[in-house]
């Protein structure tokens, strides 16, 4: 490699200035002549049959192009095969893009439109007529799962879609020998990332091939979906710009893809679909709400010796998805911490609401939240401090590379040190002192001068420490682990691929496997091919966004599972590396010189290690540049040394050399099930305004090791990005429904995502430690601080609370839910 | 059923006929093109679609394009001249004031009005300014060091030009 200038530098954001100047190309930007515009129909219930759908006054509208019904869609297209998210669905259940027979959510889609113009197709929908007979509606685990309960698919009997347990260690024996066993039931509700671009698909169809732009972070997804439901082999995926992913546009895009797709076949002409925000709010996908009993076995010193928890999710009105909240726990199922023995109950629980999709995490939050919840808890039961009990149980630095129990390998971490300077940084001892003091004052506000009118209103501070682990870099054959015998297991390890070439004047241009949703590819991905060829970052650019047809793509590339990491910055290495010895192959034989004699710098190859002789460039002597070596490559063979293959291209896919062991599942169900693991301390101060349950984050402090840091700006991007979700998460942002199955937060303002003005000044210090395993020694940061953000506020609001005795079980902390805690 | 409406947008003079229930994000993007302008949920609550309507910030989904009938309206396309970022955009690429860009124009808009009345902005300020606007990605931060940023820059325009 050159000389390392560009890796570790905050180096100008490629994406930045077109998107400040409005010259970012999203789906909704792009128009073809004689495009359609397409609507969807969806259902008013969360649970009916579908006794009729008639489409003939719609049909005759001026305008109208086309209307598919759940007759036609049925005709057309074939169910999509059960995926991956679905691993351990015990019967096979046809699932098609929209409502066929039943509608098992309000905002199914039933029926599609395309017309000449968004309003017409809008208009047309009105005129769409469906007989339903409503059914009852199951809108929480308990209704769901109660004595004559409707199930939503009658082939599976009841609404419990699945069930299963892993086990590591010996359970029982810890139990055992335990001093004592600590339980407590936790909760976390349904929430989603909102990405501000909801789902946007334009699809074309010529003689060759259908050709689908969209906004999807796993392109395969999309083409595995397009030709699996119009059994089609010549598929072209094409991703633009993204306006925000975090898991939400994996998996339901798909079947909006098809619809589109759908149109477009039939009206032979390209068809725009784009969704608007309340039908992404309720038919979009949302994370799980997620139930759990836990069981902690202790000794009396904090050492936890098993851990028992019993997870019930709440997957919503489809089986698609039936298990990933519950196998993406097994990324982070032992945290930070050394317990040995371990067991996870699952069961996927089937109700008439929006079905559920990754998000920013998925499972992990869950687990990270049933871990710090716990490690709180048992510091209360057993009267120690909490932050001593979590040192008790961290894995220590001499343990690594370490494997958990379930077969994950960390290859490098300094769990203690993150506690350390997490603490260090909040002034830990500072607010507590202040808290002692405010503790005093409140208590006398409240016994005494209550309701005075200039009164500050009192408010308790509190603090919260966590720890958690962020797993990167996905393996394909988790599931394998849980689910041996699923037949649509997606591979094995990973597989993606980058492709650099240096073009005929010299400048440099790449391509990903995977699309970006905002994650600043270009600019991480142009730093590194900067220093692996010694060439300036302005003179490398994308040369084009995700397309399935160009980009060397595989079972990883996804801008999703926290890939990007492991995959991309492996393929654009590797691919660069490669391309790097091509040209000084090349150069070599121009300037009649050894190899290993050349140096390059800046866009120029030279003689003789001229740096290193103490010249401050390497400006005189024999040298070639880049845009000599292209013209020679691209046109001159006579040049070119005998058997060099033409071209200054290379395309190289990238697969984790250290993959195994426990790539493949053993015969105790352990596996890799990530790569790499980042890992963090929060602290989270806050204050509850004790008579209107309202809570402040005054701080909010995290300290982070995201192994080698390729842009530290971009990275604390993606840490503040996380965290602040996290945050609203935990202060009160999430999706309600009325006990008809009905969505309530159907807006952005009555889902309740924070401004800037509920949302902290959030504080970073990175700690890195470089990853042994991986490329450039780099971890992940994607989802990030979204794992431990909301324990950590949970921890600080309980903390803030204890006064009055309080638990803090569930989430979100909304200010009504504070007031109901405080007031009983 | 269409009216014919004739405004300045960006400095040209642009015309064109519109149905009268026709949105002015939707007439900026569909029928004048200009992109730039966002739509992240058409009912005001998001900010995507700020724009400058006579030199005052709107969202253009809440604005019918009749409306906008002989008004002056500036996008994110208006904002640099050729070759040349503002400095309101030129901040938000130095502090990564983005990610998706989604938001962006939005925010740019936003915090260019914010610093037209108030040129120096305290951070609660600019907090309580843009809480207008709605971003899923960045979590404000480098949002809020952008509009710093961009608050001094204007401030040493001011001053090198006096
Ligand atoms: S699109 Fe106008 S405020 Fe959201
Ligand atoms: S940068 Fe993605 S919404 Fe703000």
């Amino acid at each position: 490699m050159a000389d390392i200038t560009h890796i570790g530098s905050r180096a100008r954001s490629k994406e930045a200035p077109r998107h400040v100047s409005g010259r970012g190309q999203y789906v909704d930007d792009l128009s073809r002549p004689r495009m359609l515009h397409a609507c969807i129909l969806r259902s008013p219930y969360a649970h009916a049959r579908i006794i009729s759908v008639r489409a003939d006054a719609a049909m005759k509208l001026p305008g109208v192009r086309a209307v598919l019904t759940p007759a036609d869609i049925k005709a057309l297209s074939q169910p999509f095969k059960p995926g991956r998210y679905a691993a351990g669905l015990r019967v096979p259940i046809a699932e098609y893009a929209s409502a066929i027979e039943k509608v098992r959510y309000a905002g199914e889609p039933i029926a599609i439109v395309a017309a000449d113009t968004r309003a017409i197709a809008e208009d047309a929908i009105e005129l769409i007529d469906v007989d339903y007979e409503p059914l009852p509606a199951a809108a929480s685990i308990e209704d769901a799962v109660a004595d004559g309960a409707t199930p939503l698919y009658e082939e599976l009997g009841s609404n419990v879609g699945w069930q299963g347990k892993v086990s590591y260690g010996d359970v029982d024996a810890a139990f055992a020998r335990a001093d004592r066993i600590v339980r407590e039931s936790l909760k976390i509700h349904r929430y989603s990332s909102t990405p501000l671009e909801p789902f946007a698909c334009l699809a074309e169809h010529s003689p060759e091939r259908m050709t689908i732009t969209c906004n999807s972070q796993s392109p395969d997804v999309i083409y595995e979906a397009l030709s699996e439901a119009l059994g089609l082999d010549a598929v072209r995926v094409r991703v633009p710009d993204v306006g925000g992913g975090f898991g939400q546009k994996i998996h339901l895009i798909r079947k909006y893809a098809v619809l589109t797709a759908l149109l477009a076949v039939k009206t032979r002409r390209p068809v725009k679909w784009i969704e608007d925000r309340s039908e992404h709010m309720m038919a979009g996908g949302h994370s799980c709400e997620q139930e759990f009993d836990v069981e902690a076995a202790v000794k009396a010193d904090g050492e936890v010796i098993g851990m028992k928890i019993r997870d019930t999710d709440d997957v919503g009105g489809s089986v698609s998805t039936l298990t990933i909240h519950f196998t993406n726990k097994l990324n982070n199922l032992f945290n930070t911490y050394t317990v040995q023995h371990l067991t996870l109950e699952g069961r996927s629980v089937l109700t008439n609401k929006c079905p559920v999709v990754p998000n920013r995490g998925i499972g992990k939050p869950g687990m990270c939240f049933v871990w710090e919840r716990m490690m709180d808890r048992i510091a209360q039961e057993l009267g120690l401090d909490a932050i001593a009990v979590r040192r008790r149980n961290l894995i220590p630095p001499s343990a690594f590379p370490y494997t958990t129990p379930n077969g994950n390998i960390y290859g490098s971490g300094e769990y203690d040190t993150l506690l350390d300077k997490a603490l260090k940084n909040v002034d830990y001892d500072g607010v507590r002192q202040r808290q002692a003091t405010q503790r005093g004052l409140v208590a006398r506000t409240l016994s005494g001068s209550r309701g005075e009118p200039d009164k500050a209103r009192p408010t308790l501070l509190g603090i919260g420490v966590v720890i958690g682990v962020e797993p990167g870099g996905r393996n394909a054959a988790r599931d394998m682990a849980i689910f041996p015998k699923s037949k649509q297991m997606p591979g094995a390890g990973g597989v993606e691929g980058a492709t650099v070439k240096i073009e005929k004047n010299g400048s440099v241009v790449f391509t990903l496997g995977s699309p970006s949703c905002g994650q600043s590819h270009e600019t991480t991905a142009a730093q590194i091919i900067a220093d692996v060829l010694g060439v300036s970052p302005d003179r490398i650019s994308l040369a084009t966004t995700y397309d399935s047809a160009l980009s060397p793509w595989g079972v990883s590339s996804s801008n999703s599972g926290n890939n990007f990491h492991l995959y991309d910055v492996g393929a654009v290495h590797g691919a660069a590396t490669r391309l790097r010895e091509k040209l000084l192959t090349l150069a070599a034989h121009v300037l009649k010189e050894d190899m290993g004699r050349l140096t390059i710098e800046d866009g120029m190859v030279y003689v003789g290690r001229l740096r290193e002789a103490g010249a401050k460039s390497a400006a005189s002597g024999p040298a070639v540049s880049f845009a000599e070596l292209g013209k020679i490559a691209y046109s001159n063979q006579a040049q070119m040394p005998p058997g060099f293959e033409g071209g200054l291209q290379v395309t190289y896919f990238h697969s984790h050399p250290h993959a195994d062991p426990l790539m493949l599942p053993d015969s105790e169900g352990r596996v890799r099930a990530q790569y790499t693991f980042s890992s963090a301390a929060h602290a989270a101060v806050v204050e509850v305004d004790v008579e209107t349950g309202r809570v402040r984050v005054v701080r909010y402090v995290i300290v982070s090791d995201n192994g080698t840091l390729i842009n530290p700006a971009v990275v604390d991007g993606q840490i503040y990005g996380s965290a602040a979700h996290g945050i609203s998460v935990a202060l009160g942002e999430g999706f309600v429904y009325g006990s008809d199955g009905q969505l309530l937060t159907l807006t952005l303002l009555d889902y309740g995502k924070s401004t800037t003005l509920e949302t902290p000044h959030i504080e970073i210090e990175h700690h890195p430690v470089p990853d042994p395993f991986t490329t450039l020694g780099q971890k992940a940061a994607g989802e990030g601080a979204a794992i431990p953000s909301p324990a950590a506020i949970a921890s600080a609001v309980e903390d803030a609370l204890s006064p009055f005795g309080v638990k803090v079980r569930d989430l979100p902390l909304s200010p009504e839910r504070v007031w109901r805690l405080i007031n009983g | 059923m269409t009216r014919a409406i004739a405004l300045t947008v960006n400095g040209e003079q642009c015309g064109g006929d519109v149905e009268p229930r026709t949105l002015l994000v939707h007439f900026l993007r569909d029928q004048l093109g200009l992109t730039g302008t966002h739509v992240g949920c058409v009912v005001g609550e998001c900010g995507a679609c700020s724009i400058l309507v006579d030199g005052a910030l709107v969202k253009s989904c809440l604005m019918l394009a009749v409306q906008a009938d002989g008004c002056a309206v500036t996008t994110i396309e208006g904002l640099s001249t050729p070759g040349a970022l503002h400095p309101v955009q030129e901040a938000f690429v130095n502090r990564f004031g983005l990610q998706c860009g989604f938001c962006t124009p939005g925010f740019v808009m936003a915090s260019h009005a914010l610093l037209m009345r108030n040129p120096n902005p305290t951070e609660e300020e600019i907090r309580r300014d843009l809480s207008s606007n709605l971003c899923m990605c960045t979590g404000y931060v480098q949002i809020v060091e952008a509009v710093k940023e961009a608050a001094v820059t204007l401030e040493q325009w001011r001053t090198s030009r006096t």
